[in-house]
């Protein structure tokens, strides 16, 4: 009977799951979709467009969601982390995110305003991390995401992640308090 | 400071561009949503695949053996599927039961699964899985294969926690049934091992087939499965008397429990390939008032469990189950 708590959700797991409603899925996901990237890439106008590909590709894959392998959000998260990795990898003499804004047509008064913000200050601490403690952070703070949803996601165990998420925290904590916070 | 600086970043996207984004997927969803020609799966099986879960996680564990005892192990060999009570699904479903909280760490994760993999092939796939991968000779209903992907495999560790299933029973109002005490803190290591996944469709139909290698249990000797199973079937909503008798005749260490709702789904023995297998059709609605079903059939040959599963007609699943090979 033990075998239903795992069978069950395996092979006939996706029986009891509903109809994606794409209307209220993007609705939904969209938030955490354009924060994952803001997290991942930092504050730039990149995080709308790479937000398009992402849904882009999820209509067009829809028919492959399997509902019994995860959640949409899961999945959806999946997409976007490959679109992620694809954008760095086209970009791989890129400056740090915050430079190249500065590089590309020079500081604008909002955006020297939005430096001193909290979030750009957050955003410069991010791109000194290391890329999966980025990916963390981004996946739990961007897009909201459980410990559990982003171990499945990841293929690490949920205790890995907390540790992980925990010792990155404290780092950008004593980061932010070192600089003033 | 708390960790509210690591919101900072939070923003809520443009509204311009959350429409403009939404325009431009738009028809297609709409189009979509009127469209939905195909009769997906209904939710009802949900509560009872909850149920289910919960019972058996709670249940296996209840061994009475000592540490030093031997491991036995089970795998899946039959499906049988119980009709079970709508009245304590709805009871469920209306949170009368926290069944988070009753469930709470005694579940551990040992192994995930991961992402799903998209293969190129089925052979592909096989190979990752690490499963001589089947195919079905015939594919009905114009249905035209689509995609398959691989998932690796899963464990979990289950604690027993007698309070717990106490707890579970006084929630249902079962009296009639005690939890022996030897059953506190023993261990159960659940496997499921990976699993290759087929699609198929067309126009307006799907079809998925699963195959994985059997699941494994293991878990300390000296079970009495009879009368564990009997108080996970009364947890199903089953009689006293009914679920004495299915408790009796059932063989725990290879049997798969299908818990079916009453209202919502049938089910009957079948054969597929010679074997006996388990045909479970459920029932729903859509939004819109109108009928839609979904049918899956498990079967087992040697040491594998297949699942096939869509909405077409029973005959045409069956047909398509029978050419697996």
């Amino acid at each position: 009977m033990a075998s239903e708590s795992v069978v069950l959700q395996r092979l006939i797991g996706w029986v009891a799951a509903p109809e994606v409603d794409w209307d209220a899925a993007y609705s939904e996901q969209l938030p955490r979709v354009y924060n994952f990237f803001r997290y991942r890439l930092g504050p730039g106008a990149d995080a709308e467009d790479l937000t398009a590909r992402t849904f882009e590709k999820a209509w067009v894959a829809r028919h492959r969601y399997r509902r019994d392998l995860g959640r949409f959000s899961t999945w959806v998260m999946t997409i976007a982390r490959r679109v992620a990795i694809d954008h760095l990898r086209s970009r791989k003499n890129h400056l740090p995110l915050d430079e190249g804004m500065d590089v590309a047509s020079g500081p604008s008064p909002e955006e020297l305003a939005e430096r001193r913000s909290d979030a750009a200050r957050l955003a410069r601490m991010l791109v000194a991390l290391p890329e999966r403690e980025r990916e963390l952070v981004s996946l739990k703070y961007g897009a909201g995401m459980t410990n559990r949803d982003i171990a499945r996601l990841m293929g690490l165990s949920e205790s890995n992640v907390g540790t992980i998420l925990h010792r990155t925290v404290q780092q950008l904590r004593a980061g932010w308090d070192d600089a003033g916070g | 400071m708390d960790e509210r600086f690591m919101r900072s970043l939070e923003q809520a996207p443009d509204p311009e561009f959350a429409r403009r984004l939404r325009d431009q997927l738009g028809n297609d969803i709409e189009a979509d949503a009127e469209e939905r020609p195909r009769a997906r799966w209904t939710p009802l099986l949900a509560p009872a695949v909850l149920v289910a879960a919960i019972a058996s996680v709670i249940f296996f564990p209840s061994v009475r053996a000592s540490a030093q005892a031997f491991l036995d192990l089970f795998r899946v060999h039959t499906f049988t599927a119980v009709s079970v009570s709508p009245d304590r699904l709805r009871q469920l479903q209306e949170g009368k039961l926290d069944l988070k909280t009753l469930l709470g760490d005694s579940v551990e994760t040992v192994q995930e699964p991961g992402p799903p993999h998209p293969a190129a092939s089925a052979a592909e796939a096989g190979a990752a899985a690490g499963i001589m991968v089947k195919v079905p000779g015939t594919l009905p209903a114009g249905l035209k294969p689509d995609s398959v992907s691989w998932r690796g495999a899963g464990q979990v560790r289950v604690t027993a926690d007698v309070e717990r299933l106490r707890a579970l029973l006084d929630a249902l109002d079962i009296r009639d049934v005690s939890v022996p005490m030897a059953i506190e803190g023993q261990k159960i290591d659940v496997r499921m091992p990976a699993v290759v996944e087929q699609r198929f469709r067309n126009e307006k139909r799907t079809a998925e087939l699963l195959q994985a290698k059997s699941p494994e249990i293991t878990l300390p000797t000296g079970v009495d499965l009879a009368a564990l199973g009997e108080i996970g079937l009364r947890i199903l909503g089953l009689e006293p008397a009914e679920a004495r008798r299915l408790a009796q005749t059932i063989d725990w260490r290879s049997t798969m429990l299908i818990p079916v709702p009453g209202n919502a789904g049938s089910f009957r023995q079948v054969e597929v390939s010679g074997q006996p297998a388990l045909l479970v059709t459920a029932k729903g609605e859509r939004k819109d008032g109108s009928p839609r079903e979904g049918t899956i059939v498990l079967w087992s040959r040697g040491d594998m469990v297949y699942a096939l599963a869509g909405n077409l007609s029973n005959m045409d699943l069956l047909q398509m189950a029978n050419s697996v090979q």
